[in-house]
């Protein structure tokens, strides 16, 4: 009887022993898990062409004379705003010299370009596009095309004044 | 005894031959996990590698802006520049290491293709650095904006205090419009 029971309890470690080791071993496979999960995947989803993109579209020369006054001209302008000041000029309600409002300036100027550098069709890889401009309170702008989807590339560009930002998402 | 000594044995090592398989089987599907991923990131990193090439000769001094246009631009090409380089292409070739360098229009777009020439600049869409070689084979392109020194007649003067006569004048502005730049080189050499 006394020898059944020490072959029983001897039984029983074993068992514990290899239990113990099946949960040490999922432990660390669970922690190389959730290490792996918890890798930033932004990295993926931002694209440096689409960064490229938006650099050098804040940049393009829109033709809206900028509006200024000097002491030797009422209305007078010796330069065009590049598109990220036409944001700028745009969310504080200035006016290209023509007297037209830089917004409505802005809007098929944007489209106009977006439209002709990404082609959205149903036989294109590009199935549609977002981009918004907006501060911390409020959207200034929002011009949309084609679907979104769960694959997409993003940029965001600030533009360093009032909290204005730029996101382009293109999705595929 | 010996029978039970055996079967204690028998059991020792088919436990140690479950444990060995079940860390085996770990290993191999933490592996498996890890390297699913790596041809993509492979792919991935020499396309960003080819981008950076093109940004690379974008900023060089004999193509970037500089401050030319007000500050400092990022993949900002100055075309006064480029046009200049095109006329002298021959003493840089081999300069770069790149079979040839194209900077393309895309907006304002063109309907067709123009070559540039000290001729018909600015009314062209492709400044080709090495124009008798067509861009072909592997080629790599990134954004730019292409820069120039523009001008218009505008009115100066004419203030309200001021006695001056309104006049019109030349006035200089800068021009920038949407570029890409491709980058020709020989296959296998950038990845």
């Amino acid at each position: 009887m006394a020898k059944n029971v020490k072959i029983k309890k001897s039984g029983q470690e074993e068992m514990v022993g290899f239990a113990l080791i099946i949960i040490v071993v999922a432990v660390i496979l669970l922690i190389f898990l959730g290490i792996w999960l918890r890798e930033d995947k932004t990295d993926s989803v931002e694209s440096y062409e689409l960064n490229s993109f938006m650099q050098v579209l804040l940049e393009y020369t829109v033709d809206c004379l900028e509006n200024y006054e000097t002491d030797a001209c009422v209305k007078c302008s010796k330069r065009y705003y590049s598109l990220k000041e036409l944001i700028i000029a745009c969310n504080e309600g200035e006016k290209c010299i023509e007297e037209v409002d830089t917004c409505d300036v802005l809007e098929p100027k944007l489209k106009s370009i977006i439209d002709s550098i990404w082609k959205v069709s149903e036989n294109t890889p590009l199935k549609g596009y977002n981009l918004k401009i907006d501060t911390k309170e409020e959207s200034i702008l929002e011009i949309k095309k084609g679907n979104t989807t769960n694959n997409y590339k993003t940029s965001v560009q600030r533009l360093g004044r009032d909290n204005l930002q730029v996101e382009f998402n293109i999705y595929y | 005894m010996v029978k039970k000594g055996q079967l204690k044995i028998q059991q020792m090592t088919f436990m140690l031959i479950a444990v060995t398989l079940f860390f085996i089987l770990v290993g191999l599907f933490l592996l498996s996990i890890s390297f699913s991923g790596i041809k993509e990131s492979a792919t991935e990193l020499c396309e960003e590698n080819a981008l950076l090439l093109a940004s690379k000769i974008a900023n060089s001094p004999e193509f970037s802006c500089g401050e030319s246009f007000g500050t400092t631009k990022t993949n900002c090409i100055d075309a006064d520049k480029v046009i200049a380089l095109i006329e002298n292409s021959d003493e840089y070739k081999n300069f770069w290491g790149v079979s040839n360098i194209e900077i393309r229009k895309i907006y304002p777009e063109f309907s067709t293709e123009v070559l540039c020439k000290r001729e018909n600049y600015p009314n062209c869409n492709v400044m080709r650095i090495f124009p008798e070689e067509e861009i072909e084979g592997v080629y790599v392109s990134n954004y730019a904006l292409l820069c120039r020194k523009e001008y218009f007649k505008g009115l100066v003067g004419g203030g309200c205090d001021s006695e001056e006569i309104e006049t019109v004048e030349e006035i200089i502005y800068d021009e920038c419009e949407l570029a890409k730049i491709m980058i020709n080189y020989e296959y296998g050499k950038e990845c």
